[in-house]
């Protein structure tokens, strides 16, 4: 077995990604899908959702009798959103680890540099200054909320310079409550001057995959597939900043640049993610922090399974965003506090006992 | 005008709920000058025998619309800047969300209205010694006719209030009896923003439609959230509506297009028969007079408009 970071207790850590981990993350994965599939306000039989779903698949010989209106539920409605659920899912979790690891910082999370100050405001510009631009068949917001991350997450890196070390990570989680503290002012004060857009923006922010479209997931899709990317390639050197900056040097890796491209690419990732989802909240702590705490702290399991259960999770959640008051929604982000904050909590406790 | 306070209630739901559920019951409540405050009825206006207020500020697209109705527009010095019914009101940029009372004394104001309290403006001007009065949304039409009387009262035009709301009921009755039974059992569904967040039969636009004999399909969601639920668009494929009533065209500039445009909703009976209808925002957020007869007028347009379309 291959080891890696040193544990709480100082003993050398497990590094290895086994099967058995990938395989319980898929059939993690495959299960909320299912499940995410089988559910919805249409009432749709499962067996024929299943039916729907198997004569599409290449040479299986089942034939759906599914209506024209259910198979524009399962098609249009609920596979769209299953699949930007999880690739939303996937990206925060996968960030949110990230982060943690090169910030040392076990709070950290992919709105740690802030994103999501600067896609609220980026958010509230669309919604307050150019709502214009919907007449003419274009929604500003995703956009104008993905530069508002960039720009902001920009701003932090380039106040976080210090004279000692090009980039360190105190200054650059000082850089992102400074810039986060004053874009969220400049968002209020739109907000403050324009009272009606209110209910839309924070709509937004309570985050949501009720207009989940196939759009939606073609856009995402080519940022979050190269930054997830990045970070995957990246997982072996995250092991090797856990053990300090200075001593990471010692061994060949310049820190401030893998800092630099790791928070580049989670932010491309998030941006983008949170441009379509809005602030969904929990999911790039609680998800990274139970894989940790399950399998330790060695970022070659954190990265990868990340992907499988942030994903997994964050299906889950929408789940029981539409159907705990069916017809009616509960906000994603809503959900993931009131379901991952205890949830965490107990496999903090078991975790403790099991160590104990 | 971008006006939207039902929207607004959707997602503050707690706190304007309990507003908009007292709007039917509660009276509103007028501060007097160096008084705590008292009901309305014994107050203000002539009603109490008090001094008529000559310099309203009016913070309330609704209250604006209710003063002008009863024939007190003479005596506004201002309206907030949604109020955009009349035309002719004297706008100000005012939003009644103000922090400060003190803004609203270059106006030299001796009644202020105002829909919510959010910044403890009431204590502020009880403290400038500004008679104030606070009217709620209001959750049905009778609420609504309790709001005219009140500001009937505290402006000295009661007898003018009260004809005005026989006039109101009239009219409304009127306009129902001319759609008669070809709106009865026809589902609706009324969008508050493009994230599916609609109004309830137990809203005060809700109740509207129940006049018509429509039903609400957001109803199916009411019992949670205080008559604003956030629907699914795979909910809405399900109920598959009549009718469409789209009150998210100024602040998010949907339209039947862009509505039919949207994942699996060509196919709904409401567009294919092009029942989905565009309403101003503000229409179907305020409850005062105007706003309340233009979108009665709307309903009715919008059935005549299925009777055309051939449809039962």
């Amino acid at each position: 077995m291959s080891e890696g970071p040193r544990g709480a207790a100082g003993e050398m850590q497990p590094t290895r990604l086994h099967a058995l981990h990938v395989v319980t993350g898929v059939a993690f994965l495959l299960a909320a899908g299912l499940g995410a599939l089988l559910v919805g306000p249409a009432g749709i039989p499962p067996d024929q959702v299943l039916a729907q779903v198997a004569s599409r698949i290449p040479f299986i010989p089942i034939h759906s009798h599914l209506s024209a209106t259910a198979d524009v539920v399962v098609w249009q409605l609920r596979m769209p959103r299953i699949v930007l659920g999880g690739i939303v899912g996937a990206m925060l979790a996968l960030a949110g680890a990230s982060y943690q690891g090169v910030f040392h910082n076990p709070l950290a999370d992919p709105y740690l540099l802030g994103v999501a100050s600067g896609a609220g405001l980026g958010a509230t510009v669309a919604v307050v200054e150019l709502p214009h631009l919907r007449g003419l068949g274009f929604d500003p917001l995703p956009l104008a909320a993905f530069v508002g991350a960039i720009v902001a997450v920009g701003a932090t890196i380039a106040l976080g310079r210090t004279r000692e070390r090009a980039r360190d990570a105190t200054s650059l989680v000082l850089g992102g409550v400074a810039v986060g503290a004053f874009l969220a002012a400049a968002q209020t004060f739109l907000l403050q001057r324009d009272t009606p857009v209110l209910q839309e923006v924070y709509t937004w922010i309570l985050g949501g995959l009720s207009t989940a479209g196939w759009s939606e997931v073609e856009l995402v899709l080519p940022y979050v597939g190269v930054a997830a990317t990045v970070l995957i390639l990246c997982r072996r050197l995250l092991d090797v900043l856990s053990v300090g900056d200075d001593e990471a040097g010692s061994l060949g890796v310049h820190a401030d640049r893998v800092r630099l491209a790791v928070v580049a690419a989670a932010t491309l990732g998030t941006a983008a993610v949170v441009s379509v989802s809005g602030l969904i909240g929990f999911v790039g702590i609680i998800v990274p922090h139970t894989i940790r705490l399950v399998l330790g702290p060695s970022y070659q399991r954190i990265l990868p399974l990340s992907v499988l259960f942030g994903a997994g999770f964050l299906i889950a959640a929408d789940v029981l965003a539409r159907t705990v008051l069916s017809p009616g929604e509960i906000p994603l982000g809503v959900v993931t506090a009131f379901l991952g904050a205890p949830f965490f909590l107990v496999v903090l406790r078991q975790s403790r006992r099991l160590a104990g | 005008m971008r006006r939207r306070t039902i929207s607004a209630i959707a997602v503050a739901a707690t706190a304007f709920a309990s507003y908009g559920a007292a709007s039917a019951s509660t009276p509103a409540r007028i501060a007097g000058r160096g008084a705590a405050p008292v009901e309305v009825a014994g107050a203000s206006g002539t009603a109490g025998g008090t001094r008529r207020p000559t310099r309203i500020l009016s913070l309330s697209a609704s209250a604006t619309q209710m003063l002008y109705a009863i024939g007190a527009g003479g005596q506004v010095v201002g309206v907030d800047k949604y109020s955009t019914y009349p035309p002719n009101a004297p706008r100000t940029s005012f939003t009644g969300y103000e922090s400060s009372a003190e803004d609203y004394l270059p106006l030299r104001p001796d009644l202020v209205i105002l829909a919510f309290d959010t910044s403890h403006l009431v204590a502020q001007l009880h403290s400038l010694h500004i008679a104030t009065l606070v009217l709620p949304p209001a959750t049905t039409v009778a609420g609504a006719d309790t709001q005219i009387r009140e500001l009937g009262r505290a402006t000295g035009h009661a007898a003018a209030a009260g004809t005005v709301v026989v006039s109101i009921h009239d009219d409304l009755a009127k306009v129902v009896r001319s759609v008669g039974t070809r709106a009865a059992g026809r589902t609706y569904y009324i969008e508050l923003d493009p994230t599916y967040y609609s109004a309830t039969s137990k809203t005060f636009i809700g109740s509207l439609f129940s006049r018509f004999g429509m039903v609400d399909v957001a109803d199916a969601a009411g019992r949670a959230s205080s008559g604003y639920p956030q629907l699914s668009a795979e909910y809405l494929v399900k109920s598959n509506p009549d009718y469409v009533f789209l009150a998210d065209t100024v602040c998010c500039a949907q339209s039947a297009r862009t509505f039919a445009a949207r994942p699996g909703f060509a196919g709904l009976r409401a567009v294919h028969l092009d029942h989905v209808i565009p309403v101003n925002d503000s229409t179907a957020s305020e409850w005062g007079p105007h706003s309340l007869e233009t979108f009665a007028a709307l309903i009715a347009r919008a059935v005549e408009r299925r009777g055309a379309s051939g449809t039962k």
